[in-house]
């Protein structure tokens, strides 16, 4: 769809979803007050260009990017008011075109500049993204690295966002967690003894950044996926050192090196659930040489209790893998709804082939990759409810759970560290909360008639929406 | 310069306002890490006032949890 940042830029002002913020703002704690704003203005909020921070001259900045629903199906290249349900499946239909196609460009945007000498703190509009975080971070900042033992190898090449505190003028600390793509090469390149090189891009098109936050298996591109998703190639270019691979039309790009052996103090930093995880022991990168475009725009993300960007970001990313998965060999599966908190609670909506099927669906979502650490409160809903609708959610589990048979516990499972109700850290407990209608040979509890759809109402649902409309209702 | 995070003198000044303005500076401490700038809310400025929670001084750095541990070398 977008082959950069600056052209979905573009598209999000075109169709009203960019607001430009032109009053002077202070670094803190306004950039987290607009950001938090922007994400509570809902699904339908807009992208903010903050364009004068005080001390930082003309920088510019861009938050809520991925922040609503909106903005999302524009994205996909689909009009603004798609459904999210409308936005999975065609999310879905997509996903199967892997792979897509990648080709490198000679004299790419990312390096219309190119800096040896620079003050990350001062070239960067940096902020403090939570007041409680230990420095100013970068949040959405995608991080490309190779594998030290299979370097020619394109595919194991990883794009993925972590978050990375800037500690000064050329240091910046990483957490990379031991499930992370990054910690395979990490842990392969201080085997050896040897630094890790990395490329930090910042401001890349948003289905790259959608792509890197996505659980995908070790030996897939992220750069095919974005490819084949947006249906056009996904345009790159080597490093100045000619090692990594990195976006063509990437705002900033700052080439560098995980140390080896090396550990430091970092974080806390408030994270996606919501609440602050402590400070830790993470690797730290150096950074020898920055490139950017002209003029370029800076992009972050705020994340924090939610709903927040992240949680947008990282919807329909999380789903998909685990829908795919499950439909392997569970055709009956309609959807999975797994938006909160990264899939920690996840709603699917199945038809039952035999008694007690739906526990079996849970079973396996429980145990897909993401899903051991991750799939954590399971709600089973039959093939006639949404799961991406709430209201119908809610509807299946006050008429069709029944406690006393229903609500399953299995305590001493994986859990998630960054989960604060995992205790100790990485432990946890999974719940079943089975609201599906039971199916032969499991006895009907009791014999009732549902009542049904209005058909006729689809047509009187088509003109009344016109009439509404032409009475200046908003849209 | 005190770090008003774990109170040790090791904090200095890492970075001014790029603009010349001189409107404000960002310090970080050589023990802990803790990065923050002058002109954030003066709440959290003061080690008396911060909440007692983040606080690092009572900490010991090396043994915080570290995610991903060096691995054996293979040599």
């Amino acid at each position: 769809m977008f082959k950069d940042l600056r052209q979905f830029l573009e598209k999000l002002e075109k169709e009203g979803q960019l607001v430009q913020y032109t009053d002077e703002v202070m670094p803190e704690p306004d950039i987290r007050a607009i950001s938090r704003a922007a994400a509570d203005m809902g699904a339908t909020g807009p992208a903010v260009i903050i364009n004068k921070i005080k001390g930082y001259g003309n920088k510019k900045i861009a938050v809520n990017v991925h922040g609503s629903w909106a903005n999302h199906a524009l994205m996909m290249g689909m009009p603004k008011t798609t459904s999210l349900k409308e936005q999975f499946f065609e999310l879905a239909r997509r996903w199967d075109s892997y792979p897509g196609e990648v080709r490198w460009v000679d004299n790419p945007p990312c390096q219309e500049v190119v800096l040896d000498s620079f003050n990350l703190l001062e070239l960067l509009p940096m902020y403090k993204v939570n007041e409680h975080d230990g420095g100013f971070y970068l949040s959405k900042a995608s991080v490309v690295s190779k594998d030290p033992e299979d370097p020619d190898n394109f595919d194991k090449e990883n794009v993925g966002i972590y978050r990375l505190q800037v500690q000064d003028a050329d240091t910046i600390a990483m957490q990379g967690l031991p499930f992370h793509d990054i910690a395979i090469h990490m842990r392969k390149a201080e085997e050896r003894g040897e630094a890790l090189p990395v490329a930090i891009c910042i401001g890349v098109d948003p289905m790259l950044s959608f792509m890197a936050s996505t659980p995908i298996a070790y030996d897939q591109s992220e750069y095919k996926y974005t490819a084949a998703i947006n249906g056009i190639p996904m345009e790159l270019a080597k490093t100045t050192t000619g090692f990594l691979d990195v976006p063509a039309g990437a705002e900033y790009v700052l080439e560098g090196e995980i140390l080896p052996r090396v550990r430091v103090c970092e974080g806390p930093f408030g994270e996606f659930p919501g609440s602050y995880s402590g400070a830790r022991k993470q690797v730290v990168i150096k950074i020898k040489r920055v490139t950017h475009r002209r003029d370029p725009i800076f992009e972050n993300l705020y994340l924090g209790r939610p709903w927040t960007e992240i949680d947008t970001l990282l919807g329909l990313n999380t789903c998909i893998p685990i829908y795919k998965q499950l439909r392997e060999t569970m055709p009956e599966v309609k959807a999975v709804n797994a938006l909160y908190q990264h899939g920690l609670t996840v709603i699917i909506s199945t038809e039952s082939r035999l008694g007690g099927y739906a526990k079996s669906v849970a079973f396996r979502a429980a145990s897909t990759p993401h899903g051991i650490s991750y799939v954590k409160n399971i709600i089973l809903v039959d093939a006639d409810v949404d799961p991406f609708d709430l209201v119908q959610v809610m509807w299946a589990m006050s008429t069709r759970l029944r406690g006393e048979k229903d609500v399953i516990v299995i305590p001493n499972t994986p859990g998630m560290p960054l989960d604060p109700g995992s205790e100790p850290p990485g432990m946890g407990s999974k719940i079943i909360l089975d609201c599906t209608t039971p199916v032969a040979p499991e006895p009907k509890m009791r014999d009732v008639k549902m009542v049904d759809l209005i058909p006729e109402a689809i047509a009187f649902q088509k003109k009344l929406t016109q009439m509404h409309q032409a009475l200046g209702a908003v849209s | 310069m005190k770090c008003i995070r774990c109170l040790s003198g090791e904090a200095a000044v890492v970075a001014t306002a790029p603009d010349g303005s001189g409107a404000w500076e960002i310090y970080k401490c050589g023990r802990c890490n803790f990065g923050w700038r002058n002109t954030e809310p003066a709440k959290l400025l003061d080690p008396a006032n911060r909440d007692p929670f983040f606080q690092l001084d009572k900490v010991d750095i090396d043994k915080l949890i570290t995610p991903c541990p060096i691995p054996p070398l293979h040599r």
